[in-house]
């Protein structure tokens, strides 16, 4: 009654609409790009100028296409294209904790030792449902070994696809979405009209409800070997070089690139992992030399090439990571764990363009106005699919179980 | 760890969760009043309260969430009576009764939205729910204390076998209240069907019959809980035609209705009152696959399924359980479910992290040796949850002991850690300065040993079961005195040890000698959570029992009640996950989901097992066979046209996917090469016997998690997942461990041989489908290798296609 399985689209679109909890234009696909070890947000989209130095840091600010609103230095190319994006400034928890505190983003509800709740990627992609011949749910770069792609209590059906390798090196690998080299299509074909054959022998078995999954599934299966959609969009050697200039000869510029190409093929959601943000030490060093360039240039080409692609308005991105880092500045240069503030970038998915949401106050310690939660900004996602965050979905046991129990759609954040 | 006051917020998030289901109903729930007569006297406790609780009012999702709703606060499904009459008649200036004037009170103003309501109408202006909280107000608005203290609850009929769908009874449900009387409170209950394709209620209690099948009602009325069984047969035209089809085609087993064995007993009286005809009995073929998956994780040889054909015994069956029964492998089989129960986590393990990987070895192999030596399970459960390190050995003998098996352990040597007679490694975790965290051991092992589920308690009181916060605190509290690290004994003991390991050395230094941890027990009182309600010592008792204190260890005090065949928990919760291990599907489901909300599918058979097991002193094999023996067990996983539509009622086998070890193992076994485990068991292992749930090797551990090898990170929730998914089958068409087995394996060998084709493809449907394949069949395959140029690449094709059909992968 409240499961998945006869969870229609439509219908909750329908409810959705009357309960106005979600914009009237839903999106179909979503990039995270997850900044693991806690990006320093109050370097790059929080800054705050006017504080002293030991708050401030080394960086100073430009302006953006936002009025008012500035940016690192070290963003220029965000910072022009800034009208195309979402900015949440007020995301705000109390976990500080990298494990526990990655799961809270990532899932949109408070760890538990009682039940393990999905990341928002995996309910997504379930409760959206994939498109023919590739898998709904990927990740690229998977840092940390299920912590941020849980199916939890979906069940490791709802798990994502990995893939893995460097996509710098144009080397990614999706383990089971592509046949291996020594497995030709033709071969496929002829295993395929053996399988049919020889599948025919369970007599009963597709009035099971295991059974006639099966079935779906084998086909399903064969679409995705048959079409190699997963193999093509990772393979970049096709990529212009402008185009792959335009992305940054990165890890996550190239992930980025991959990702755009996997949604194109049909992914539901993509996430893409981008570690070395946790820090403690040296942290304008890092910073400066890499993080803020690489991220600056992946993420506004991906956003630009979305638009140019008529994509944008069906594809949402948004980047962050499991929390914010220490307002003073440490003695190492660095900064610790901090999760009170921490800023949000999104862009397309039918959010609303160059908005800023929310504020910090002027130490970036706590936030001023329209404080929001990881658990609302989960329901806020979920709402641009047209998902009600409050509609049970059923567990793997078969239990019912409402997804984002204290999330509230942040309604302002959509046209 | 997690900060313990996140934790409490966290199991409120879950337990709210379950309140969905009556929030549900309760919307539905508006009765007509076409029979409804006035209560001469409305009572506050017995009559608001209910309609309250019944409208979904004093829900989670509503007023009864912690926070209240729109400034209105009621106690969750009514359990506090006097906050929520303070509520009604005091808070908010008194404006939510009027006694001058009824109709005026912000509470009926409110329910009938006559003045905006966030939660909608509830109710009609002068419908009988009106009227009764208006005569209430009328008659003064008072409270009589106590009066709705709920003895006991009883739904009549408490089974009703319909005649035919679209038929309808009324369930009627009386109270007795602690005041002796008794009363009908039909009206103020919130029904529940279990399954609405069987059968439909409306909120007055009358069911109708839709198809044929059974459920259960469930009731509740201000938080108690009774449950009734209806029962729609199959309609008497299917029942001909199915008569009419048997005469040519025996496709039922009628000697099940005959069985003596206790599990066809129960089976049959369901079947017969369904008026369904069980299956036809699986092929021996089937069967011998069936009890190979399920007792030892395997596939039977090619050879095996020969020699099991060719048996002419009659008693062939019940032989071949014996013989699995006593396999090494059911023995490893049962470690690794006890690994599963006992939540195996080298993660949490507080050991050093370089011995974590051989300690998981040690706890599996505890439980392996006494499954293997027959050991009964009322003696294993005590044997982990009484553990402590030392026992009552001598502390100086001790130490020296532990320290050689300690080391031992670190050089990979044999040691003696099976045969100690406790486990003590399951209480060495998630501690903070030596005191362990009893709130989760306390809610795991009420999910293991008792299918009790009480996170939700943790917060508030159970909605779907009748634990309160003093219940799970006082349960909790029974494993306060458990304390980890080294006992002061012990640690001079340890220290006298190195002095004498340093004076013994030849050159006065000490030899490397590992730092050894164990499990004790404290009376400090520190751990012990204080009652909730007035901060006061709270004594230690189990679920609904008395006072444990006053022994040595409390723990023994709570096993003494657990194992006590008048428990009722603890022989159900283990026979339900036999049950469940062998049917795909638990009488209770899911099985650590024993509620008072949640009845069995088969009552009577759940605690025929259970009666049995415990008279058997717990002995697991002969409740294993008992089980296996029967004919229900053996039942082809076919319908027929009577039984079709049957889920619960096992009178089919339903085909399931074998747990994730095992399809690993059957792939394996069908390949003839095993996987390599990097030493997380030793080489020529199998899959079974891995106890870690951290494999090293990157394959097999991807292998795991697609398969669903649950995590063992929560305590609640039923990970194992046997769930069907996309990535499975990917995974078999496509993985190179496979691909590569294929080609090298049992297949390589055989074409190595000079087998004819003939031969081959019998060998491999033999290895595969553990039966000759049909002619159809091997047509196919003899027309893929005519078709093919290369011989071995057709059987490549061949073996492909068998190890990717539903036949492989499925228990059937």
């Amino acid at each position: 009654m409240l499961g998945l399985g006869s969870f229609d689209r439509a219908k909750s679109k329908g409810f959705a609409a009357i309960e106005s909890v979600a914009p009237a234009q839903s999106c179909g696909s979503a990039i995270l790009i997850w900044l693991s070890g806690g990006p320093s947000t109050i370097d790059m989209w929080d800054p705050k100028p006017h504080a002293p130095e030991s708050i401030r840091g080394d960086f100073t600010t430009i302006a953006s296409a936002i009025p008012g609103v500035r940016l690192c230095e070290h963003l220029p190319q965000l910072a022009r294209t800034l009208d195309r994006f979402t900015l949440i400034r007020s995301l705000t928890h109390e976990i500080t904790a990298h494990d526990v505190g990655s799961v809270y983003i990532a899932t949109g509800n408070r760890p538990s030792q009682a039940i393990e709740h999905p990341a928002i990627g995996a309910l997504t992609a379930r409760i959206v449902g994939p498109r023919s011949g590739i898998p709904p749910y990927i990740i690229i770069n998977q840092l940390k070994d299920g912590v941020i792609d849980r199916a939890g209590y979906l069940g490791s059906a709802a798990g994502a696809f990995a893939i893995e390798g460097s996509p710098l090196r144009n080397a990614l690998r999706a383990q089971g979405n592509s046949l291996p080299t020594d497995f030709s299509l033709s071969a496929l074909g002829d295993r395929e009209r053996l399988l049919k054959r020889f599948d025919r022998g369970l007599k009963g078995l597709d009035e099971t409800d295991i059974g006639s999954g099966l079935s779906d599934f084998q086909r399903r299966a064969i679409d995705i070997l048959r079409s190699d959609r997963v193999r093509r969009a990772i393979d970049l050697s096709n990529e212009s070089p402008t185009t792959l200039e335009r992305y940054g000869s990165t890890e996550l510029g190239r992930g980025a690139l991959a990702a755009r190409r996997l949604i194109e093929a049909g992914a539901r959601f993509v996430t893409l992992g981008f570690g070395g943000w946790d820090t403690h030490t040296a942290n304008f060093e890092a910073l400066r030399t890499n993080l803020l360039p690489t991220i600056d240039r992946a993420l506004s080409a991906l956003a630009l090439d979305l638009e140019s692609r008529g994509l944008l308005d069906d594809t949402l991105i948004y980047c962050l990571g499991e929390f914010g880092r220490t307002p003073i500045v440490n003695a190492s240069a660095g900064r610790d764990h901090w999760s009170r503030t921490m800023s949000v970038l999104l862009a397309g998915g039918g959010f609303r363009r160059g908005y800023v949401h929310g504020a910090t106050d002027d130490r970036c310690s706590a936030p001023t106005r329209d404080a929001c939660s990881p658990d609302d900004l989960a329901a806020t996602i979920v709402s641009a699919f047209g998902i009600d965050p409050h509609a049970a979905v059923a567990s793997a046991a078969g239990r019912p179980i409402v997804p984002f129990r204290d999330g509230k759609t942040i309604d302002k954040l959509f046209d | 760890m997690m900060n313990p006051r996140f934790r409490l917020t966290f199991a409120l998030f879950y337990c709210s969760v379950a309140c969905l289901a009556t929030v549900v109903s309760a919307r539905s729930a508006r009765a007509s009043d076409g029979e409804f007569t006035e209560i001469d006297r409305v009572d506050f406790e017995r009559h608001v309260a209910g309609l309250l609780n019944r409208l979904g009012c004093s829900t989670g999702a509503c007023h009864g969430s912690f926070q209240g709703r729109g400034g209105f606060k009621l106690a969750l499904f009514g359990q506090d009576p006097e906050r929520d009459y303070h509520a009604i008649t005091r808070d908010s200036g008194g404006r939510r009764v009027d006694l001058v004037d009824p109709d005026r009170s912000l509470i009926l103003r409110k329910a009938a939205a006559i003045v905006p309501h966030e939660g909608g109408r509830r109710i009609e202006k002068n419908s009988w729910e009106y009227r009764v909280i208006r005569s209430w107000i009328a008659q003064g608005a008072r409270r009589r204390p106590e009066v709705g203290t709920v003895k006991k609850i009883d739904i009549s009929p408490s089974e009703h076998v319909f005649e035919r769908s679209g038929e309808s009874i009324r369930l009627r449900v009386a109270v007795e209240f602690e005041d002796g009387s008794r009363e009908d409170v039909s009206r103020f209950c919130v029904f529940q069907v279990k399954n609405e394709s069987v059968a439909e209620i409306d909120a007055t209690g009358r069911v109708v019959a839709k198809d044929a099948g059974s459920c259960a009602v469930v009731v509740s009325y201000r938080g108690a809980f009774a449950w009734a069984r209806v029962i729609v047969p199959a309609t008497d035209d299917r029942r001909d035609r199915r008569v009419a089809r048997s005469k040519s085609f025996l496709n039922s087993d009628p000697l099940l209705f005959e069985s003596e064995n206790i599990v066809d007993r129960e089976v049959a009286a369901r079947l017969r009152k369904l008026r369904i005809e069980p299956s036809a009995p699986a092929s021996d073929s089937e069967f011998l696959r069936r009890i190979s998956i399920d007792a030892i994780g395997s596939l039977p040889s090619p050879e095996d399924v020969r020699a099991f054909l060719a048996d002419e015994s009659p008693n062939k069956r019940s032989a071949k359980v014996d013989e699995l029964l006593y396999h090494p492998m059911h023995a490893d089989l049962w470690a690794s479910r006890f690994c599963d129960m006992t939540a195996l986590d080298v993660e949490k393990l507080e050991v050093r992290p370089y011995l974590a990987q051989a300690y998981a070895r040690v706890w599996r192999d505890w439980f392996r040796h006494r499954i293997a030596a027959g050991t009964p399970y009322d003696q294993i459960a005590r044997g982990v949850l009484c553990a402590t390190s030392r026992g009552e050995d001598d502390v100086k003998k001790w130490v020296e002991d532990e320290t050689k098996r300690v080391s031992a352990l670190g050089r990979n040597e044999p040691n003696d850690f099976a045969t100690k007679p406790e486990l003590d490694l399951f209480w060495m975790r998630n501690s903070t300065n030596g005191a362990i965290a009893i709130e989760p051991a306390a809610e795991l092992i009420a999910s293991s040993f008792l299918g009790v589920r009480i996170a939700c308690a943790q917060c508030h009181r159970h909605p779907f079961d009748r634990w309160t916060r003093r219940d799970y605190r006082a349960f909790a509290n029974i494993f306060a005195q458990v304390r980890t690290g080294r006992s002061i004994e012990a640690d001079i003991a340890f220290g006298g040890l190195l002095e004498r390991l340093r004076a013994r050395s030849a050159d006065g230094a000490l030899p490397p000698t590992p730092a050894i941890r164990e499990v004790f027990l404290s009376d400090d009182g520190e751990s012990a959570l204080a009652d909730p309600d007035t901060d006061a010592r709270l004594a230690p008792r189990a679920l609904g029992g008395p006072d444990l204190s006053g022994r040595r260890d409390i723990r023994q005090a709570f096993c003494d009640r657990l194992v006590d065949p008048a428990n009722p928990f603890f022989a159900r919760n283990f026979v339900n996950r036999v049950w469940a291990y062998y049917f795909g599907v638990g009488l209770v489901d899911p099985v650590d989901g024993f509620s008072a909300s949640n009845p069995p599918s088969n009552e009577r058979l759940l605690d025929a097992l259970a009666k049995k097991f415990s008279n058997d002193h717990y002995d697991i094999l002969k409740l294993e066979r008992t089980i296996l023996t029967s004919r229900t067990y053996s039942l082809s996983s076919i319908p027929n046209d009577s039984n079709r539509f049957d889920r619960n009622d096992f009178s089919h086998a339903l085909p399931r996917r074998p747990a994730a070890e095992a399809v690993l193992d059957m792939i394996a076994d069908a390949t003839g090469k095993a996987f390599d485990f990097d030493g997380d068991a030793p080489a020529g292992s199998r899959a079974i016997e891995v106890a870690t749930n951290r494999p090293k090797n990157e394959g097999i551990a991807r292998a795991f998690r697609t398969f669903g090898r649950p995590d063992r990170k929560t305590t609640c929730e039923c990970e194992r997942s046997n769930a069907a998914a996309i990535a499975q089958t990917l995974y078999l068409m496509t993985e190179p461990a496979i691909l590569d087995r294929i080609k090298t394996g049992r297949l390589a060998k055989l074409l190595d041989s000079g087998a004819s084709d003939d031969q081959a493809i019998d060998e491999l449907f033999l290895a595969t489908f553990s039966r000759f394949p049909s002619t159809d069949e091997k047509q196919a395959a003899v027309e893929a290798i005519e078709r093919k140029n290369d011989r071995r690449a057709a059987f490549v094709d061949i073996f492909w296609a068998l190890l990717n059909a539903r036949e492989f992968s499925m228990n059937h």
